[in-house]
């Protein structure tokens, strides 16, 4: 056994990677964190506010940057892919590709935290994604409202905004029949997020049931129903038409059934969370299991693990909000905390 | 049996941007009912008395002032049949007060001289309040025995009524309350409202 002080590897810097990095970092052992991106934070960056608290996501990633800062230990690398792995032994030889060159390391763990993608919803012909131009993915529509918040040079008005829950999710015909398990909350939030910008604006959500299974999450979702005025509409859209510069959406009403139409100025989709290309290439890179829809899997004994010396974290897992993926951080932290800590 | 149909026509597309909000608003307003804490649940329509005679159930009722169809709930037929036995408000999770929305819309109607869908409710209703007014409580033979004969159903609860009587729980005579002058204050104070 080698004198140096265990590594671990943590590929992806988003809260699940910064709080596993953070963790094994504090209990003294040696991290290098990667991330291909030129920033650490994740997708939690792009947000505008998080639900079920309406918190400013940077905040949090401020936070955790500070913790980071004290922790020597810790090696951040970001705009860094991992490019190759070998096995060798009780460790890994792993070929780390930054901008500037590539170089190779020693790490004893992995954690694998690349978190996911959203599906990509222009297969769904009638809903016009990637043709009309005001129909957009729940990403890009985070983006316009956190520019909104922020530089304050919002439209003057947004008449009406429609979203679209369930865009891929629960489709068989589309591959996806599960839930995606977060799209309920976060389409609450940004429809609530539409009211307190343009209070005189109408904002539908089209749904064929609401899903709110977390601490305070229900209380959220009724919250955006009954004081901030966002009507829910059961039914999922059949066709979004371009009709003189705004998008006439068709739907049943479920509840009265009866066929119903609303003209929108935007329409939102929450889309199906995937596995990113990331998670996808570092499955194959470490040779480990993936389940039927390629998010990274583990036997349930050890919920974490996927291979030996290899665990993940987060959205590469499955769809998970903000505080699951850290706490699913943390608990990847505690394997290889304990890992190493048998092998001294 | 009268049967309403939406007033935008069954199947006929509704356009929820001419949804009328302000008879959500005006029903909050008048009868402090808030129908946004609705959940969809239909666990009033479940417990309802009369559902199964309901053209619109309560659900279906509180689901209609959201969609703002207003024609459709002053002619619906619920108004005559929902028997105010608050049932759906005891059953409902967010204590919706449905027979508040009802009565409130019944007024509403007969304001606007919308004929109930059910005469004889309304003759049943005024029937028991001329029995309220003269005798301060009401005389269920005299009653039964009035509205059948003023409907023309002479024989119809006959056979019940026989019965009732051999059992003791049918009073031939009609009794008075003690001091009915203090109920025919109320009546004073009220007017008797003649919508169903
Ligand atoms: C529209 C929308 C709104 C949301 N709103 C909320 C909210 O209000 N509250 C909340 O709690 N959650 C919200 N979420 C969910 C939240 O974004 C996720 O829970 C969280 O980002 C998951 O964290 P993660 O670390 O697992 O993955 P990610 O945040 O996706 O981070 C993965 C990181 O890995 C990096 N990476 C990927 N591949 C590689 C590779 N090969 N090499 C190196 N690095 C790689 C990526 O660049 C990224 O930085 C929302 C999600 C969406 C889509
Ligand atoms: S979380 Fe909600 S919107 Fe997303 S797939 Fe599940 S039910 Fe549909
Ligand atoms: S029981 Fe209450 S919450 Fe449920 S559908 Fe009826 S009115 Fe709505």
């Amino acid at each position: 056994m080698s004198n140096r002080t265990k590594t671990a590897l943590i590929i992806g810097g988003g809260p699940a990677g910064l709080e596993a990095a953070i963790k094994i970092g504090q209990a003294g052992y040696s991290v290098t964190l990667v991330e291909k991106e030129p920033v650490l934070g994740g997708t939690l960056r792009k947000l505008c506010s998080s639900f079920p608290r309406w918190e400013n996501p940077q905040e949090l990633i401020d936070f955790k940057l500070q913790q980071l800062d004290q922790l020597p230990v810790v090696r951040v690398m970001t705009d860094t892919v991992v490019n190759a792995a070998e096995r060798r032994g009780d460790s890994f030889l792993v070929t780390l590709q930054g901008k500037e060159g590539s170089n190779q390391v020693d790490v004893d763990a992995v954690i694998i935290a690349t978190g996911f993608e959203l599906f990509d919803a222009s297969v769904y012909g009638e809903y016009g994604y990637g043709t009309y131009p005001n129909v957009l993915n729940s990403l890009e529509f985070e983006e316009k409202l956190k520019e909104w918040t922020a530089a304050g040079d919002k439209p003057e008005a947004l008449q009406t905004v429609a979203f679209f829950k369930c865009v891929g999710s629960r489709d068989r015909s589309k591959g996806y029949p599960y839930c995606s398990k977060i799209c309920c909350m976060y389409a609450a939030k940004q429809a609530g997020l539409v009211k307190d910008l343009f209070p005189d604006s109408k904002c539908y959500v089209f749904y064929m049931d609401y899903r709110a299974a977390g601490k305070e999450y229900e209380e959220f979702v009724r919250s955006v129903i009954e004081q901030k005025h966002v009507r829910y509409v059961r039914g999922r859209p059949a066709k979004v038409i371009p009709e003189e510069g705004r998008l006439l959406i068709r739907a049943e009403d479920t509840l009265m059934g009866i066929p119903i139409e609303v003209t929108a100025d935007v329409v939102v989709l929450a889309n199906a969370i995937i596995p990113s290309s990331g998670t996808k290439e570092m499955a194959e890179l470490f040779g480990i299991k993936t389940g039927k829809y390629g998010f990274l899997d583990s036997d349930s004994k050890s919920p974490l693990q996927a291979g030996d010396r290899v665990f993940f974290a987060g959205a590469c897992g499955f769809a998970v909000e903000s505080l699951g993926a850290q706490y699913q951080g943390a608990a990847a932290a505690a394997e290889v905390v304990a890992l190493f800590n048998q092998a001294d | 049996m009268p049967a309403t149909q939406l007033s935008t026509d069954f199947h006929k597309t509704m356009k929820l941007d001419n949804v009328n909000t302000s008879l959500q608003e005006e029903i909050k307003l008048e009868c402090g009912v808030d129908i946004e804490l609705c959940m969809e649940c239909g666990k009033c329509s479940g417990g309802c008395s009369n559902a199964h005679i309901f053209d619109f159930t309560p659900r279906k009722v509180v689901q209609l002032v959201k969609i703002g169809d207003e024609e459709t709930l002053l002619k619906m037929d619920a108004l005559s049949t929902c028997v105010s036995c608050h049932l759906c408000v005891d059953r409902c999770p967010s204590q919706i007060d449905i027979p508040r929305i009802i009565d409130y819309l019944r007024e509403k109607a007969h304001k606007q001289g919308i004929e109930p869908t059910r005469k004889n409710v309304q003759l049943f209703n005024k029937l028991m309040l001329d029995y309220v007014q003269k005798n301060g409580r009401v005389a269920e033979t005299h009653l039964m025995v009035r509205f059948n004969f003023k409907t023309g159903q002479y024989f119809k609860d006959a056979e019940m009524g026989r019965k009732m009587f051999f059992k003791g729980k049918l009073k031939p005579f009609p009794s008075k309350v003690k001091r009915i002058e203090q109920v025919r204050l109320l009546f004073r104070d009220v007017p008797a409202r003649r919508e169903g």
